[in-house]
């Protein structure tokens, strides 16, 4: 029994890294209609800026660590104004922002692979917060904790950001028709640019925390989370985050229990399996209601 | 670079080609699909796995690559061909991220996570261009034909073909089969290049790279991907002296410059022709304007 609730804790606290990850990519797919490949780029590097700033910098982890979150968020502004941004003025269609995001990450995850070179690295462990807590018979690392608070934290946030601010309405208005959402007074660029801001700087969260969680840091490191928000999003639907963010919670802790009770090579196989059988009986995910669009 | 290099180099650039063939397959009908990935990947763990145990000549090999390929692409496209385009591309995406699950829990056809080594009778020079020869006249056969225009109207606009009495899910169900033809072809020469195959020989990151190929060379004539593949394959490498390990950057910030400023790609018939007839300066104003407009189009 005590294994299995501390196996549970365990997968809710990785389950947590995917949703935060899957809000992000979410978002970008729902509210800039790009299948963000990138997106785990973003993640990579908001944790290779904060790791940079531990190491090279001697600087505070919380500090180094929002730093890396502005700076996933300013390179997914960057990837805005530079690719999509412009794809969109041309009216480039609905391939074209994949394709330039193939770009955007064969360039980031060269870029990351030179810098941080092909090996693992860690942080210090005197620079991050490790001692564990003990309740009810749990051991809680504090990245565990940190992964759960954070998400619970971001998504009330995104989520009444969205649903309940002017700037939610903004954003759900130039999703569905910007040139409409220009008359009514919205900038439509400087929305997208915001929601760029917000789903690549959460992706820097996660990026980070999953960096804390097993001390690893890589290149690779958001190419695998790449994979998980990939399959939360599909399996939860995107038009409302909460959707992706409990799916993907949810693959965290079938990935841990699988491991643990099954085999770790069958682990993947769950997750996959769920995604191709929901993008096959309900294409739309689980949450989201039917679109109706023109043939 | 030195000679053995280039031969290496330009031999996966020929397979790549064959890849970049299989998505533009896909394409052409209006569908984004990484399933070529996942067709090469069965092709190939099966011609490794028949070679070792039963000793399959080379062209038994091929053929049995390509039977592969097409058959699963007839059951692909049963499967995922009424799913819209996001979705589409995502089911496709799906099957690839599982090909690898498979193939890393049957150890004992795949090796694994060890992965299988594969005789390398096929990986010579005849064999390659013999198959990119056959693949590509089939190609420009079919360009022509009366599938080809079909092919183009769907992919320019489904509801309009249908109007037309053209069955957008035939001419998708035709392109996932062609497609599946060439990656089966070209999984089974991949293998017989490398000689070892893994779990993460066709994954995503060579799909990436086969997609962001296709569009490079031109995602609107059969040349297209081959041109793409050879460039997208051949640049880095001539780029490793000068720019060392960052030699990828630059073909990344090529394929954003180029969804961006040519969205039809490097072998875009149109623009050559109205490059010609500018240059005899015999078409009118009008014309010329209207047909820029037309290379704006959507890539869809």
């Amino acid at each position: 029994m005590g294994l299995l609730t501390q196996q549970i804790f365990n997968g809710l606290a990785v389950g947590s890294i995917y949703a935060l990850f899957a809000i992000g990519f979410a978002l970008i797919l729902a509210r800039m209609k790009i299948l963000n490949v990138a997106h785990g780029t973003f993640a990579t590097w908001g944790a290779l800026s904060a790791f940079w700033l531990v190491v090279q910098g001697g600087m505070n982890f919380w500090v180094a660590a929002v730093s890396g979150v502005a700076f996933a968020g300013l390179l997914g502004v960057l990837s805005e104004l530079l690719a999509f941004g412009p794809l969109r003025k041309r009216n480039a269609g609905t391939f074209a922002p994949i394709i330039a995001s193939i770009g955007i990450w064969i360039v980031l995850l060269n870029v990351a692979e030179g810098f941080i070179g092909p090996t693992t690295r860690s942080f210090p462990i005197e620079a991050v917060p490790s001692t564990p807590l003990r309740i009810g018979g749990i051991v809680m690392l504090p990245a565990h904790i940190l992964s759960i608070t954070a998400l619970i934290l971001v998504v009330t946030a995104v989520h009444l950001l969205l649903s309940r601010s002017r700037f939610g309405a903004a954003v759900r208005a130039v999703s569905v028709d910007s040139r409409s959402a220009a008359i009514v007074g919205v900038n439509p660029r400087r929305t997208l640019l915001a929601v760029a801001f917000i789903a690549a700087g959460v992706a820097g969260l996660a990026g980070v925390l999953s960096a804390l969680a097993d001390n690893n840091v890589s290149f690779g490191l958001g190419e695998a989370l790449l994979l998980k928000g990939f399959a939360a999003v599909v399996v939860g639907g995107y038009g409302d985050i909460r959707g992706a963010a409990a799916v993907g919670v949810v693959i965290g802790v079938l990935e841990v229990l699988s491991s643990q009770y099954i085999s770790s090579d069958f682990r993947d196989a769950i997750t996959f399996g769920i995604l191709l059988l929901v993008l096959v009986t309900r294409p739309q995910g689980l949450f989201s209601e039917r679109q109706l669009v023109r043939a | 670079m030195s000679t053995t290099a280039w031969i290496i180099t330009l031999q996966f650039a020929g397979v790549n080609a064959l890849f970049a063939l299989g998505v533009y397959a896909s394409l052409w009908t209006g569908v984004l699909s990484l399933a070529p990935i996942f067709f090469g990947a069965v092709g190939a763990f099966t011609f490794g796995y028949l070679a070792a145990t039963l000793g399959l000549p080379p062209f038994l090999g091929l053929v049995l690559g390509i039977v592969i390929g097409a058959l699963l692409g007839v059951v692909t496209a049963g499967i995922v061909i009424r799913l819209s385009s996001h979705y589409l591309a995502m089911a496709t995406i799906a099957m690839v991220l599982i090909g690898r699950v498979l193939i890393l829990n049957l150890p004992e056809y795949t090796g694994g996570a060890a992965g299988t080594l594969i005789p390398g009778d096929l990986g010579t020079w005849p064999w390659l261009i013999g198959v990119l020869v056959i693949a590509g006249f089939v190609m420009s056969r079919l360009a022509g034909s009366r599938f080809g225009f079909a092919a183009d109207a769907v992919r320019e606009d489904p509801a309009v073909a249908q109007t037309l009495g053209v069955s957008p899910r035939h001419i998708q169900l035709v392109g996932f089969i062609l497609s599946g033809a060439f990656s089966g072809a070209a999984g089974v020469m991949q293998a017989s290049f490398l000689q070892y195959i893994g779990p993460d020989t066709f994954y995503t990151h060579l799909g990436f790279v086969t997609l962001a190929a296709v569009v490079l060379g031109g995602a609107f004539h059969w040349a297209g991907p081959i041109v793409g593949a050879v460039v997208f394959t051949v640049l880095p490498e001539l780029l490793r002296d000068v720019m060392g390990d960052y030699d990828r950057v630059v073909t990344g910030v090529l394929l954003v410059l180029i969804i961006i400023y040519m969205p039809r790609g490097l072998v875009d018939l149109r623009r050559f022709r109205l490059l010609r007839r500018r240059s005899r300066g015999s078409e009118p104003s009008g014309v010329s304007a209207s047909r820029e407009s037309a290379n704006q189009e959507v890539l869809s």
